[in-house]
C-alpha cells in the first residue's frame, strides 16, 4: 500500500514537474545499508552505529546547508 | 529547520535524527549554530558517503561547486540498519517533511489543529502535518472522522452505493497526490442480503500536498500571508435502518507562507568549483 502510493506520488510528480531523478534512488526498502565514518558539525566523528536510538534513525541526505 | 523542531518527537518514538551533505565541517557548524540545530550533521566533503549510498546527482556538471551533492531523501532505518521505508522525491527542489513522516507512520498529527465540524451522522476534525510551510515542503491534510453509534458510510471501492470522497480544491499553489483511505470492513446487511466494504466507528483519510514555487504561491497569499487550502469530504451514511441522504462537508486549512531562508555562509566558507 506504501509502496503503491509512493509510486503513484512519483508517477504525478513526472507530469508536473518532469524532472529526470532516478526513481527511489538508495539503498531500497529491505536492504542493510553502508557504513561511515564522518565528522559531525564539532568535528567529531561518527560511525553509522553511533546515531542510533533505540529504535532505529531517521538518516536524511540533504542538498547542501549553503545554496 | 523543520527536522529540529520534530526531533523531540523522533526521539520519543525511539528514532536517532542524522543528516549528511556535501558540506565542510566549517559549513555545518555555521549553519547550525545559525538555525539551533542540535542532532548531527555530517559532513561528506568529498561525497564518499554518498557514492556508497548511490545517491550521487549525476546530472550535476563535474566542474561546479555543486558537484558531489545527493538526491535528497529520507531513510528510516531500523536497528541493524535495515531500510523500513524510503522518502525520495522525484525533483529535488520538493522535499518530505519530517512531520509528513511522522503522520504517515504513527498516526498522531504533528503540526497544525484544524477545526472540527459536526453533522448529524459524524464528527470530522480536520489538521496538517505542518502550520508554516515553504516552497516545495510536502506535508499530510488530513480528516479524522468518527462516526455516530450505528452509523456506516461507504469505502471507495463499494459498487452501487455513494462512497466516501475526500477532496481538494485545485489551485496553483499546490500539488496534491491521490488521497489514502484505510482498508475497509466488510459489513453484512441482513435486510437486503448484500456485503458492502464500509467503515465504521472512527477513521482517518488524508492526502498530502506540495507547495509550489514562490511565484505561484505569493499571488493567492492573503494579506497576512496566510495560505488557504480548501477540500471536501462526500459520503453518504447508513445506519440498520435507512441511508441518509448525501451529503458535503467543506474543508479548509489555513497555513502561515514563509519564503526560504536564502542566508549563506560567510564567503571564506563557501564552497568553490573544484581548482579554484
Amino acid at each position: 500500500m506504501a509502496r503503491k502510493r509512493l509510486l503513484l506520488a512519483a508517477l504525478a510528480g513526472v507530469c508536473v514537474w518532469g524532472q529526470a531523478v532516478p526513481d527511489s534512488p538508495g539503498p531500497a526498502v529491505g536492504a542493510r545499508v553502508p557504513g561511515f565514518d564522518l565528522a559531525d558539525q564539532t568535528g567529531q566523528s561518527r560511525n553509522l552505529h553511533s546515531l542510533f536510538g533505540p529504535k532505529g534513525l531517521m538518516l536524511v541526505f540533504f542538498r547542501s546547508a549553503d545554496w | 529547520m523543520e527536522l529540529q523542531q520534530n526531533l523531540e518527537k523522533l526521539h520519543k518514538r525511539g528514532l536517532g535524527v542524522a543528516a549528511v551533505s556535501y558540506d565542510s565541517v566549517a559549513v555545518l557548524k555555521d549553519f547550525s549554530g545559525r538555525k539551533g540545530i542540535t542532532y548531527p550533521l555530517l559532513s561528506d566533503t568529498d561525497s564518499k558517503a554518498i557514492r556508497a549510498y548511490g545517491l550521487l546527482n549525476e546530472s550535476v556538471a563535474k566542474n561546479t561547486a555543486q558537484y558531489g551533492i545527493p538526491y535528497p531523501g529520507t531513510f528510516v532505518l531500523d536497528k541493524s540498519g535495515v531500510v523500513v521505508e524510503k522518502y525520495f522525491e522525484k525533483d529535488f527542489r520538493q522535499r518530505y517533511t519530517a512531520s509528513e513522516i511522522l503522520t504517515r507512520r504513527y498516526g498522531g498529527v504533528a503540526g497544525a489543529p484544524g477545526q472540527t465540524i459536526e453533522t448529524r451522522h459524524l464528527r470530522l476534525t480536520s489538521s496538517a502535518s505542518l502550520g508554516t510551510v515553504h516552497w516545495g515542503e510536502r506535508l499530510a491534510l488530513v480528516a479524522d472522522i468518527e462516526l455516530k453509534p450505528g452509523m456506516h458510510v461507504y469505502a471507495p471501492e463499494v459498487r452501487g452505493y455513494i462512497p466516501i470522497q475526500f477532496t481538494l480544491t485545485a489551485t496553483p499553489a499546490f500539488q496534491a497526490f491521490p488521497a489514502g483511505y484505510p482498508p475497509a470492513r466488510m459489513l453484512h446487511l441482513k435486510a437486503i442480503g448484500e456485503t458492502v466494504p464500509v467503515y465504521q466507528s472512527s477513521f482517518r483519510v488524508a492526502a498530502d500536498i506540495t507547495i509550489a514555487p514562490e511565484a505561484q504561491v505569493k499571488p493567492l497569499l492573503s494579506p497576512e500571508g496566510d495560505l488557504t487550502v480548501e477540500g471536501s469530504l462526500r459520503y453518504q451514511a447508513c445506519d440498520a435502518k435507512q441511508c441518509y441522504l448525501p451529503q458535503t462537508v467543506p474543508l479548509k486549512w489555513t497555513f502561515h507562507y514563509q519564503a526560504l531562508d536564502r542566508q549563506r555562509v560567510p564567503a571564506e566558507l563557501q564552497r568553490h568549483p573544484p581548482g579554484q
